[in-house]
């Protein structure tokens, strides 16, 4: 019961922290992001390259992980994701899914087909209630919670994150007071793929890593951002620790249909609030 | 006189049929018969997902699902009731329709990103259950061999009868869609995909029509997946797998979205590339990928769409 609860948080705030840029991308621009599971791949990956060179220290992996993603991010939105604000929202997808194949051979190219895995890099588990929890967990509990509040603050503290909300409920009337709103996006957007490299390292010990995990997290996280509502921040967290509860208690009685489930919960909400977009 | 029957042998799309028959004809006694009728069933796939995509403006990004139901209504229904093709054939068409019609409400009620993520997640349960949860009936990740029996009147278990049956139903197909596209009602679908507050506007009930849509275009689809089972012999879930959803997207875009042609011409075109030339294609979906952005970026008429205009161009200077 309570490893349930432990694993259905954990699995919630790994789903918050990829979401939200999604959220945030699909919120303004109303373009599906499929290149945020190519980030989120690829955090996972440099982590591995990384970590021989780190004497295997974990956190500095971490750092290394979403400074490579920064880049890499930033080439994407310039050259491919700017080019189609504005234009058919079918373009979006299917030039970002292009990104998608592109980035998952390339790290098939360069790491193989197999999967690796990774050990859990804190190691240690408390007993809490009489039921054995590892501290990793509770570690990604507290990070994605801090990771709530810190961008709390950003959106409401700060001129950057009260312009990137005005831009999200009219984009017009944020530019007819003279701020050129895309750069703010940009900005946005590589924050949302450092939040998905994150996303990535800090689930990577929990899975396997392999080429195609980033296609599976990110059809889970676009379930998580039409349950929550387009562009709706508060939204997506909700839904993020609520769907990562349908998962884990679902996994607790026949774990493969853990991901069907999700999608489930989500026809079920399509039905009594269809978006009509 | 003899103009006006020209013209309307051309608008009826007889003209259409004849060219696509002798293409596809000269194509396979060129090359062989069975990789070409693979190409024609692929064609009709292509053709039913244009319905939706072209023609009403909805991208989907899980018509494998539908293509992946006829294949296993059909491959179910041989394995468990009856050898016989025909109502294989005709158990997909049903199976199809029956998978569009549960999920088209709930999924053209959403336009543009939503509603191609919608069927991508359907796509992904559908898998699902293909593979794992009715594992026991479906053969999970080995799939099912079939075997057919043969009928009297038309053997379509020998290879050039089915080549021939196959391409007799692209041209069905292709027929069926001409009339349904330029009849009122594929003026509607364009309307809807051009703006659909107006149609609305105007007093058409647009969401009977997009489900109605919806099911034809699903339908089509998993025709396409029973002709693949039965040209294979085989069911398995690489029949629903939601990652090839890309290659008839890309056939699409490159034959061009939006036109029966095209959509004729972008199966081939794909087929033609994934078979010839990915042998010399070392990074396969690397190659997919650039092309794909290609396509959006500096093609997005495809083929059929340029070779309009260019024909255009020329008769408008003639004049």
């Amino acid at each position: 019961m309570i490893s349930t609860l432990i694993y259905g948080l954990t699995i919630g705030g790994i789903l918050y922290i990829i979401s939200i840029g999604l959220s945030l991308t699909f919120g303004s621009m109303r373009i599906v992001n499929f290149a945020h599971g190519m980030i989120y791949t690829t955090g996972a990956y440099i982590l591995i390259a990384a970590l021989p060179f780190l004497r295997h220290n974990f956190f500095a992996g971490i750092v290394v992980a979403i400074l490579v993603v920064i880049p890499i991010s930033f080439i994407i939105e310039k050259f491919i994701v700017r080019r189609l604000y504005g234009e058919s929202i079918d373009y979006a997808i299917i030039a970002t899914y292009a990104v998608l194949l592109i980035g998952v051979d390339l790290v098939k190219w360069i790491w193989g087909t197999s999967p690796i895995p990774l050990s859990d890099p804190v190691g240690k588990s408390v007993t809490f209630l009489s039921v054995q929890v590892p501290v990793y967990r509770l570690i990604i509990i507290a990070v994605s919670l801090a990771i709530c509040a810190g961008l709390w603050v950003f959106f409401k503290k700060t001129i950057i994150g009260k312009i990137v909300i005005a831009g999200l409920q009219d984009r017009e009337a944020v530019r007819s007071l003279g701020i050129s709103v895309d750069r703010y996006f940009s900005i946005v957007f590589v924050l949302g793929s450092c939040l998905a490299a994150l996303g990535g390292v800090l689930y990577s010990p929990i899975t396997t890593v392999h080429p195609y995990m980033g296609f599976h997290i990110l059809l889970i996280s676009f379930a998580v951002v039409i349950v929550g509502g387009l562009g709706s921040l508060k939204g997506t967290t909700i839904s993020a620790f609520a769907l990562g509860m349908v998962m884990a208690i679902t996994g607790r009685f026949w774990g493969p249909a853990a991901e069907a489930m999700v999608f489930a919960v989500m026809a079920i909400m399509l039905i009594f609030k269809p978006i009509e977009v | 006189m003899g103009k006006d029957v020209k013209a309307r042998f051309r608008d009826s799309g007889g003209l259409g049929v004849i060219l696509i028959a002798l293409g596809f004809i000269i194509f396979g006694t060129a090359t062989s018969i069975h990789r070409t009728t693979d190409f024609i069933i692929f064609s009709i796939f292509v053709l039913g997902f244009d319905l939706l995509y072209g023609h009403m403006g909805r991208l989907s990004f899980g018509h494998m699902l539908f293509f992946g139901s006829g294949a296993y209504a059909a491959g179910l229904l041989v394995r468990y009731a009856t050898p016989n093709p025909f109502l294989a054939i005709l158990a997909g068409i049903c199976g199809g329709a029956l998978v569009g019609g549960i999920l088209g409400p709930v999924a053209v009620r959403a336009t543009g990103a939503c509603f191609a993520l919608i069927n991508l997640a359907f796509n992904q349960v559908g898998y699902f259950l293909a593979l794992v949860a009715f594992a026991k009936s479906t053969g999970g990740e080995d799939g099912l061999s079939l075997t057919f029996s043969s009928t009297p009147l038309l053997d379509i278990t020998r290879p050039k009868v089915f080549f021939g049956f196959a391409l007799f139903c692209l041209c069905l197909i292709y027929y069926l869609l001409k009339r349904l596209t330029s009849s009122p009602y594929g003026i509607l679908l364009r309307t809807i995909r051009e703006n659909e507050t107006r149609a609305q506007f105007i007093g058409y009930n647009t969401y009977r029509y997009k489900w109605f849509t919806f099911v034809i275009s699903s339908s089509i689809s998993a025709f396409a997946g029973a002709l693949a089972t039965l040209n294979y012999g085989y069911v398995n879930p690489s029949f629903v797998d939601p990652t090839r959803n890309v290659e008839v997207i890309f056939a699409a875009l490159i034959g061009g979205a939006g036109s029966l042609y095209g959509a004729v011409i972008g199966g081939f075109s794909y087929m033609v590339i994934s078979n010839y030339l990915a042998r010399y294609i070392p990074r396969w979906e690397m190659f997919l990928g650039f092309a794909l952005l290609i396509l959006v970026f500096k093609f997005r008429e495809g083929i059929w769409g340029n070779v309009i205009s260019v024909w255009k161009r020329r008769t408008q200077t003639g004049e």
